[in-house]
């Protein structure tokens, strides 16, 4: 039996058929996106895009199976698309890009809309999250997947339909209070950012906001009248900004320790009401004695940061590390904390262990430090190669014959190491109705954004019934609301209401409060020939319109607004500004219509 | 930027045009195109009366970060603020802006502000920010009250 017929008895004529028309993007070749792309065409997929920024690092190998030891500092995307050649049996087109997903230029939404499906293989929340909007206003059906060490999860998301990604309340990533790091640490963690955010930022990089903001570092805003006693309490950030000076110097790397590891310490013991309930740090000594010895520590000594180092040789690492930075910074002008930059990590690791030991903390070994500081979770080949499988047989449901039943036969996959199912199935859910990003209504219209702020106001309210109490918002900033009416005169392209960008429309009234739950159903409307806007301008239509994209949020009537502007079919090429909620499509004029969803 | 975030400042917005403690002020920064920067806000707090701190508004800068409301906004008095529980870069050390300790998504700028003004005549011995200050309201009261009087001429309302 040949691949093909194989191929047909497995997955069905038809199926087969509609699998082998099928175009599917797939964002990310890393640890998952290898294993999805080799399944991908091993289904039979007609036309798979692949996009990734990265290029190939030699801890990739050991899992991302598609890359050997010559591939390093290639691009992922391309040396997977060559790798898999060699059993592309079905002959799948495969298109790989070097590029970031957010490059608007290169992939604007029309650029999106050309898949059947969008296989999610990423590794962090923001570019999810990016995913995510591109589907929920394409309305795609993205095969979502992910892993973290033995646990993983494969399922699609159906815009409004099912759960989306931002729908699960996320955590951020923990961060700690000033006071606690800065002054009174208790666990190596405290430590880590001490060392990474504000000491290793506040030496070697220019960044004016390091995670923890170090307090201080504004002298310039004083105030003259109380200049004495002001000038005692910056003292402490002062030196520090006076030692970056010195950084050139010879005794650098002796006047931080001195400064960090004893002054420092011995103000914070003056503070006595701090170590009422605490144990008192000790200030680390350290002279030319001590010096001596440290320097002799060898190499073979430190090894390569499995197990913990002690005091003094971590006082090496730190000597060792500072001099390297030093060398490197003459030059670089600046340098970010990279786990994977030697000279850096050693540094952050070095200094978290001489701050732990001062303040009675537990000493951790580099190699953990490196995981702390990095945010690394481990990757696990074999999760992945499972996950990815899930995504691909998923995927298959996607081809059946009514959405209903595509959302009816999908399924969630997970894995959970501790029970004695490894794999277990689960019910999709329905939309989080308090989440902000889908729990919207949408649609898209058009406008000249040579009108004015106020031609769009009376456009709105006319429209949709608003009254004047609406605020207009692009991302963060207000153009206006019922006290604030300074840019009502302005043109739209002036206020920024320009190609791609989405603006925000919220009625203010209170009026749609007590309805919740999306019940402010705007019909399921197409309107091609009369999107709301143009209605208002009588006969200044022209090729230049602009879309708009309009959302009703549960409990505040909001709307949001994409523009996109439109143009004759052939002139398909699309431009944008570059931030998250940007998109530009010059899309053909018979796809302007407005949609209006639930 | 999230929809969370976007939803959120302008809900912020909305709430204190609506509705705020008599003497207090709060506006988002102007940007160079005209709209307002609904991140930054600048805002004005009152000393309460029959307190050494009276008479006077106190000016603040409130940064709203990407993950707000996952996190606290970051709110601050003028560098060199005479305070024990600020910094002397001006950065308000209270625990319902403290990530670790009291925030929560769900507080407001009206209770933030609020928070603030109550800070001002009630500081935290237990949490000190800057020496003078802290040292001078447990050590020498008058000194600390003098200091105290002193800022709060500088800030004076107005008429
Ligand atoms: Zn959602």
């Amino acid at each position: 039996m040949s691949r093909v017929e194989g191929l047909k008895c497995v997955l069905g004529d038809d199926t087969y058929r509609k699998i082998r028309n099928a175009k599917v993007l797939l964002v990310g070749a890393g640890g998952i996106g290898c294993e999805l792309l080799k399944d991908l065409i091993l289904l039979g997929y007609s036309e798979v895009h692949v996009v990734d920024l990265d290029t190939i690092d030699l801890s990739n190998l050991n899992r991302q199976f598609l890359f050997r030891h010559k591939d390093i500092k290639q691009p992922k995307a391309s040396t997977a698309v060559n790798a898999v050649q060699s059993f592309n049996f079905f002959k799948t087109k495969l298109v790989p890009y070097q590029a970031s997903i957010y490059e608007t230029d290169l992939f604007p939404m029309s650029w999106f809309e050309q898949f059947d499906l969008i296989f999610n293989a990423l590794d962090n929340i923001q570019a999810r999250s990016y995913i995510n909007k591109v589907a929920l206003l394409l309305n795609k059906t993205v095969m979502e997947s992910g892993t973290t060490g033995t646990n993983g999860q494969a399922q699609p998301t159906f815009p409004y339909h099912t759960e989306c990604y931002d729908c699960l309340h996320r955590e951020t990533p923990k961060t700690f209070p000033v006071c606690t790091i800065r002054s009174t640490p208790s666990q190596p963690v405290h430590c880590i950012h001490w060392a990474k955010s504000f000491l290793f930022t506040s030496l070697f990089s220019e960044d004016d906001e390091p995670v923890v903001q170090p307090e201080g570092k504004d002298t310039g805003e004083l105030g003259t009248d109380n200049q004495q006693e002001i000038a005692n309490l910056i003292s402490e950030n002062n030196e520090l900004v006076e030692l970056k000076r010195s950084i050139a110097s010879e005794d650098f790397v002796d006047k931080v320790i001195a400064k960090v590891f004893t002054k420092d310490i011995e103000n914070l013991l003056k503070i006595s009401d701090l170590w009422k309930t605490r144990k008192q740090p000790t200030p680390l000594e350290y002279n030319n004695q001590i010096k001596e010895k440290v320097l002799k520590i060898s190499k073979e000594e430190i090894g390569t940061g499995q197990r913990e180092w002690t005091l003094e040789q971590n006082l090496k690492v730190f000597i060792d590390s500072t001099l390297a930075l030093q060398k490197r910074i003459a030059i670089e002008k600046e340098i970010e904390f990279d786990k994977d930059d030697e000279d850096t990590l050693n540094f952050v690791a070095s200094a978290t262990n001489i701050r732990s030991h001062i303040f009675s903390i537990p000493l951790k070994a580099k190699f953990d430090i490196k995981s702390i500081a990095g945010n690394i979770i481990p990757a696990i080949a074999t999760t992945n190669a499972i996950i990815a499988g899930f995504s691909a047989l998923l995927s298959l449901k996607q081809f059946d014959e009514s959405y209903e039943n595509r959302i009816q036969n999908s399924k969630a996959v997970f894995t959970v190491s501790n029970s004695d199912k490894f794999v277990s199935p689960s019910m999709l859910q329905s939309p989080n109705p308090k989440c902000a990003t889908c729990s919207a209504v949408r649609g898209v219209a058009h406008f000249d954004t040579s009108k004015t702020l106020n031609d769009l106001l009376g456009a709105l309210q006319s429209t949709y019934g608003l009254d004047e109490e609406i605020s207009l918002s692009l991302g963060s900033n207000l153009l206006y609301d019922i006290d604030f009416d300074d840019n009502v005169e302005k043109t739209l392209k002036e206020m920024g209401i320009v190609d791609g960008v989405l603006l925000n429309v919220a009625d203010e009234t209170d009026k749609y409060q007590s309805v919740k739950g999306g019940d402010l159903k705007l019909p399921d409307i197409k309107m091609a020939e009369k999107p709301p806007v143009e209605e208002k301008e009588e006969n200044d239509q022209d090729d230049e319109e602009d879309g708009v994209e309009l959302i009703n949020d549960n409990d505040d009537d909001l709307l949001i607004v994409d523009v996109k502007e439109a143009t004759s079919p052939d002139k398909r090429k699309a431009k944008a500004q570059d931030y998250d909620d940007t998109h530009v499509t010059k899309k053909p004029k018979t796809d302007s219509e407005i949609e209006i969803v639930e | 930027m999230s929809s969370l975030l976007k939803n959120r400042l302008q809900e912020e917005r909305k709430q204190w045009r609506k509705d705020h403690p008599y003497g207090f002020f709060a506006k988002p920064e102007k940007s160079a195109d005209g709209s307002l920067n609904l991140q930054s806000w600048t805002a004005g707090v009152p000393g309460k009366d029959n307190t050494i701190w009276e008479n006077a508004t106190y000016p603040l800068t409130i940064t709203f970060p990407n993950d707000f409301p996952s996190k606290p906004p970051k709110v601050r008095l003028p560098a060199g603020f005479y305070h024990p529980n600020v910094y002397p870069s001006g950065t308000i050390c209270l625990s319902i802006l403290n990530e670790d300790q009291d925030w929560r998504p769900g507080i407001n700028l009206k209770q933030i502000l609020l928070g603030v003004q109550e800070l001002l005549d009630t500081p935290n011995p237990d949490s000190p920010a800057q020496e003078p200050a802290w040292r001078a309201f447990g050590k020498d009261r008058a000194l600390y009250e003098k200091k105290v009087i002193e800022q709060a001429k500088k800030y004076a309302k107005a008429g």
